[in-house]
């Protein structure tokens, strides 16, 4: 009961259906950060050296069906009412978010031959969950509404994971026209939980052969919850700074490891009209440290307790009805804790864009700068998926992108995803010489009152960025 | 010189203050304590199916009007329900082919034997070819419900009314549970 508590009081508040989408940074080329959404994006600066722990924080959470205010409106008392409506209303297909990314460290160079080397550590936690409608339901409502209709436990599903990401990218301009590049990463995680692909029906049926008002039936279920990193925390009974030592070390290679790939690239049809796009996160992670595999399978139906009369067994002794019960219960569903290694792969996300300049600029000519921004204003419509358990979730972003001088730049951005018509995003990015900071929130209207928004996110980023003159 | 050009530090300002003086209107979060589940679970119970010789004494095989068995129901002593239990509707039903009536007691006993709750009534007689439903319904209401939590033994006793006609038959019980919850 609490965890429903849990998710509905957690997720209710902010909303983002797209967690990972970080439509803003995509194609500001004057951003080290947007070689993470692009490792084949055009790169107009010569270096860049993040301040630690600042040069990039993100941070989204949501929901894509719910806000605060479904649930706590202040001019309607009944807030149980609220709490069953919004439980029928949501679908399976609902899902909640919880999307963070610091960037560590981050450093970029050119090199001789002209491209552009960048490396870097971030950590991120992704953590998202599909409403668990039919178990929900059973939970607020029980089974007497639902005679003869299946709990279907397929539902339930959801991953979670927290990991430090140690890459390193190389961008090369093949032509005029053409830039590619390529990212290598290296995943070291610290906390993974994932339960996917459930399956199993709980009904209650009255059918009238059979010999009590209902029979219960638990149809083939097979409910799996993994995790790693979570055992030793749950059950050492470690300190916090035991803890805080173990999760570091972990941090460092000391738990669970994998490894993934960037790639992306932009062409240019025009000089004033490019297509870009990028794969991120091809990738997996092997999880084989501080494993526990949470197992609940089988099937069982029962009528109830059939008393026998007499209430003893031939040799005198009372029969003990409720023990044979339990024992004939778990022998058919099984409850079991193993220690099974897995492998999870990582959410891998797409983009891809078209944009257009116009208003054109009239730079001073550098021969050294592989890439220069030619075009005061940029329009640009961006695709955005991200792999989930059950199906790629979209979004699609239309934007424009202006840079007003040589050290300020502004991108207003409007997405459309499967729940939100109404998110506009706004990112300024201001240069003081060779230091550069950049905000960009998501959704601005929905700050006016959180409590009704469907979508919040926030990223912003300091970093040193450097040009050869 | 554009109007943003001039306003730029301004621009910054919106956007910073925006995120920043962010606020969250029109919600009261102190309703989260009034948050209850309530779910309504239906839960089937005992089944028999009783003839005549189950009147036997297995000793002697003599008729014996009265017979009784127990079955412990563990599950009364879970925490859901002693803390979250709010009222529970028994639904009881026989059918009887004997053409005697019975008598049916059903008892809710501690685990000291202490009598807690009794479900009194009488099986109405059928006929072989035309069994007879008798059907009751035992509501424990939110006052009485320590009856039905401090319970953990339900013990059903049945008490044939003999007549002339010879004892056969088969008698057959159904029994359910509403629990409703209150998380």
């Amino acid at each position: 009961m609490r965890f429903l508590y849990f998710l509905l009081i957690l997720f209710a508040g902010i909303t983002s259906s797209m967690g990972q989408n970080k439509q803003l940074l995509y194609n500001v080329n004057e951003l080290p950060q947007s070689l993470l959404n692009n490792p084949g994006s055009t790169v107009n600066f010569d270096g860049h050296i993040g301040i630690p722990l600042f040069s990039k924080f993100h941070i989204s959470v949501g929901s894509s069906g719910l806000n605060l205010y479904d649930i706590f409106d202040n001019s309607n008392p009944d807030v149980n009412k609220r709490v069953s409506s919004a439980i029928r209303r949501l679908t399976r297909n609902d899902y909640f978010t919880l999307h963070q990314q610091l960037e560590i460290l981050s450093a970029g160079w050119r090199l001789n031959n002209g491209q552009y080397l960048s490396a870097g550590v971030y950590q991120e936690m992704d953590m998202f969950a599909y409403f668990p409608k039919d178990p929900a339901l059973l939970v607020n409502e029980g089974n007497n509404a639902y005679i003869n209709v299946p709990f279907d436990f397929s539902d339930v599903s959801f991953t979670g994971e927290i990991l430090t990401v140690y890459h390193i990218g190389l961008n090369k301009k093949i032509n005029d026209k053409l830039t590619v590049g390529v990212r290598g990463k290296l995943y070291s995680g610290i906390f993974n939980v994932e339960s996917i692909h459930n399956k199993g029906l709980f009904t209650t049926r009255d059918d009238p052969n059979t010999p009590n008002f209902y029979r219960h039936f638990a149809e083939n279920i097979d409910v799996r919850v993994n995790t790693s990193g979570y055992a030793s925390l749950n059950n050492s009974g470690m300190t916090v700074q035991q803890s805080t030592a173990d999760l570091l070390k972990r941090s460092f290679f000391g738990g669970n490891v994998g490894a993934g790939i960037d790639i992306g690239g932009t062409y240019s049809i025009r000089e004033n009209f490019r297509v870009s796009a990028s794969i991120l996160d091809i990738g997996a992670v092997y999880q084989q440290h501080d494993i526990e595999n949470y197992l609940y399978y089988g099937s069982y139906a029962t009528d109830g307790i059939e008393p026998l009369f007499p209430d003893i067994d031939p040799n005198g002794n009372t029969i003990p009805y409720w023990d044979l019960f339990e024992d004939e219960v778990d022998r058919n569903l099984k409850d079991e804790t193993v220690h099974e290694n897995y492998t999870t792969w990582r959410p891998t996300k797409f983009n891809a864009a078209i944009e257009f300049g116009f208003e054109e600029m009239y730079d001073v000519c550098n021969y050294r700068r592989t890439y220069k921004r030619r075009n005061f204003n940029l329009i640009g419509l961006h695709l955005f998926g991200v792999r989930r358990p059950r199906t790629l979730n979209f979004a699609l972003t239309a934007y424009y992108d202006r840079k007003f001088r040589n050290n300020f730049r502004a991108k207003i951005a409007y997405t459309v995803d499967d729940y939100s018509f109404t998110n506009v995003g706004l990112l300024v990015s201001k240069r003081f010489n060779k230091f550069n900071m950049f905000l960009a929130a998501d959704n601005l209207f929905g700050y006016l009152n959180l409590a009704k928004s469907q979508n919040a996110a926030l990223q912003f980023g300091l970093q040193f960025i450097f040009n050869k003159q | 010189m554009s109007f943003f050009k001039l306003h730029k530090t301004q621009f910054l300002l919106v956007l910073f203050s925006l995120v920043l003086v962010s606020c969250v209107k029109g919600v009261d979060l102190n309703q989260r304590e009034e948050i209850a589940l309530t779910p309504d679970l239906q839960v089937s119970l005992l089944i028999f199916d009783v003839i005549g010789e189950d009147f036997s004494d297995p000793e002697t095989g003599e008729f014996q009007a009265i017979i009784r068995d127990t079955v412990r129901l563990e599950f009364l002593d879970d925490s859901y329900i002693q803390d979250d239990l709010s009222t529970v509707e028994f639904s009881f039903k026989y059918t009887n082919s004997f053409t005697q009536p019975f008598r049916n007691k059903i008892s809710f006993l501690s685990e000291t034997n202490g009598v807690l709750h009794v479900v009194n009534f009488d099986i109405l007689a059928g006929t072989k070819g035309q069994p007879v439903e008798t059907n009751w319904v035992e509501f424990i209401n939110n006052a009485n419900i320590d009856v039905v939590k401090n319970s953990i033994k339900m013990v059903v006793e049945l008490q044939a009314l003999p007549n002339q006609d010879p004892f056969e038959g088969e008698l057959k019980f159904e029994s359910k549970g509403l629990f409703s919850f209150e998380f």
